[in-house]
């Protein structure tokens, strides 16, 4: 094993706290609890037994895959802040992973990745020869155009529904997600600066106030 | 109390993200090696008060910048530290959330002891960073988020004799300046409007003065603020400047007004304990009103006993004060694992009946 390849991913975006241990693409340990509440209490301890199996610490580790969402805001901010905080201290990247890609990767041809953005929306992203478009938020009325007979892949939150709309058929993810985003995090080699920032795709929500200040008059 | 120890604070609860590393050799004053302070005014700004999401947005990525900036003015390395200290609560969770966890990311790659502070309590000790104050002492809290009197017995030992039991009066300046058309946040914009008004043409309330205790309220004062502004809008059209002049200045002297009286009745349950070197601090960002901190000294200089305000930087939100109040935790054993959870709400003194928002989830402050 070489340590200069080993990646840790994990991902708390969605109600679990997933993590997995790779060096290059080979999987050494991978854990997965599903957990509605206290990823923040669980995630460290989960990473550091999931370290601990493979025998290896913090400072054996190359680099830091992280899942940035979309989902839910604030297990998307637990995984960013934590993956944030050992790039800093052990002076290794960290890069972020869109869930949408993590559930796509591994499939071939032109696949349409779809998440639960809940109240009937639609997190949605399209790749392989579809691809181009960044991710978005959408409804079953707003769903993307993509170019005819394209016999697109669907992974993911009503692949059925999305897959009769566009004339595609069902796929599964192939990989588990911490999985899927190390696998991304490796090919992102040559990006050693940037870092991992959360995909909300949805403004946060704020109104200004109701009630108009006054006319001043001098 | 032998080691000179160098923390890390980190500092996220509201709007301002910061990191700050202060260094204390025994037997001299504490030193301030970095303190970054990176605040959101202008993210909030249009919606006249602190977004919790919108907060907690930036937070997520400013943490690391700022502690990065931090080492850097100190001149320091990760393997310079003691430990790393961290906001857990009281505060937005959101931006506390942030926080422990960029706080247990550092500690897990550095082999740093963890130690969560309570934001609350970095406020309360901070006159001993500045003013070395011994304990106990008497302390008023008071910002946008909180009001209440403390005696600080130890770093871990608190009691509190009154609060507000409903508007933090932080909340109080900002609700009034935004009746008012002026600009958020609204303590330094009410100040300066009251420069030029006549703080006694309007008797606004003086809540809770008629009731024995140090609590307070500041949400009826509130209500009569808009009140006496629709009146003065039917009358004239409009508000005119020195009218909106007249009520900032009446508003101030109303709630310094409800400070003295309430710091008398404090100072006199705090002096019944003898303390051996009496004192009363103030900190948060309200006690950065002047007309506030006059009012203050000047009951202070009635009772004879000295009175601490810490420079205005280390009134309002800053790290420096979590560095500090993680160092007296550290020194007295405390250490946290990596199980450390971010509390929204988390009172200093545990034993007083809750004053506001007593849920399933605790007392808030």
């Amino acid at each position: 094993m070489q340590p200069d390849s080993l990646t840790l991913a994990f991902d708390t975006s969605v109600a679990h706290c997933a993590a997995a241990l790779l060096c290059g693409d080979k999987v050494l340990h991978e854990m997965a609890e599903p957990l509605a509440k206290g990823q923040a209490e669980r995630l460290f301890p989960l990473l550091q037994e999931l370290l601990a199996k493979a025998d290896v610490g913090w400072k054996d580790l190359a680099r830091i895959g992280v899942g940035v969402g979309p989902g839910n805001f604030t297990g998307i901010r637990i995984s960013v802040s934590a993956a944030r905080g050992l790039a800093l201290s052990c002076g290794i990247p960290a890069v972020g992973v869109s869930s949408l890609a993590a559930q796509a990767e591994g499939l071939d041809g032109p696949v349409i990745s779809v998440l639960d953005a809940r109240n009937g929306n639609y997190y949605f992203q399209s790749f392989g020869n579809l691809d181009g478009a960044p991710p978005t938020r959408c409804t079953l009325e707003t769903l993307p155009q993509i170019p005819a007979r394209a016999d697109p892949a669907v992974v993911g939150f009503e692949a059925a529904l999305i897959a009769k709309h566009y004339a595609g058929h069902i796929c599964l993810p192939i990989f588990p997600t911490a999985v899927a985003i190390g696998r991304i995090a490796n090919r992102q080699k040559h990006d050693t600066k940037s870092r991992p920032v959360p995909l909300y795709l949805r403004a946060p929500d704020a109104a200004p106030p109701k009630n108009p200040a006054p006319a001043i008059l001098p | 109390m032998t080691e000179t120890l160098t923390i890390l604070g980190l500092e996220s609860s509201c709007d301002d993200t910061a990191a700050a590393i202060v260094r204390h050799i025994p037997g001299s004053m504490p030193e301030i090696l970095a303190s970054v302070v990176e605040g959101q005014n202008d993210l909030h700004a249009n919606f006249g008060g602190v977004v919790p999401e919108i907060a907690a947005r930036a937070h997520v990525e400013k943490l690391d910048t700022c502690a990065e900036q931090a080492l850097t003015q100190a001149k320091l390395g990760f393997s310079d530290l003691d430990a790393i200290a961290v906001t857990a609560g009281p505060g937005l969770i959101g931006g506390v959330l942030s926080g422990v966890m960029f706080a247990k990311g550092l500690c897990a790659g550095t082999g740093l002891p963890l130690v969560g502070v309570n934001h609350l309590a970095g406020h309360a000790l901070t006159p001993r960073l500045t003013n070395q104050l011994a304990f106990p002492y008497l302390m008023l809290l008071v910002s946008g988020g909180h009001c209440q009197f403390l005696v600080v017995h130890a770093a871990d030992e608190y009691t509190r004799l009154g609060g507000t039991i409903d508007d933090a009066p932080g909340e109080a300046f900002d609700k009034v300046a935004r009746l008012l058309g002026l600009p958020q946040p609204g303590g330094p914009a009410v100040e300066q409007a009251a420069k030029s008004g006549e703080p006694m043409r309007f008797a606004f309330p003086r809540p809770l003065l008629d009731r024995p205790g140090c609590d307070m309220s500041f949400s009826g004062l509130k209500t009569a603020i808009l009140r006496e502004r629709d009146r003065l809008i039917a009358e004239h059209g409009g508000l005119r400047q020195t009218d909106r002049a007249d009520v900032c200045a009446s508003f101030q002297a109303s709630v310094a007004a409800v400070f003295a009286e309430k710091t008398r009745r404090a100072l006199s349950e705090y002096l019944a304990l003898n303390p051996t070197q009496p004192a009363f601090a103030v900190a948060g960002g309200v006690a950065a009103n002047s007309v506030i901190r006059a009012s203050l000294e000047t009951v202070c200089n009635e009772f004879d006993v000295p009175f601490a305000a810490p420079p205005l930087a280390l009134c309002t939100d800053n790290a420096a004060m979590i560095a500090w109040a993680g160092l007296e935790r550290f020194r007295a054993g405390y250490r946290n694992d990596m199980s450390l959870s971010a509390r929204p709400r988390w009172p200093l003194d545990t034993r007083s009946p809750a004053l506001l928002g007593s849920g399933k989830k605790g007392a808030k402050a």
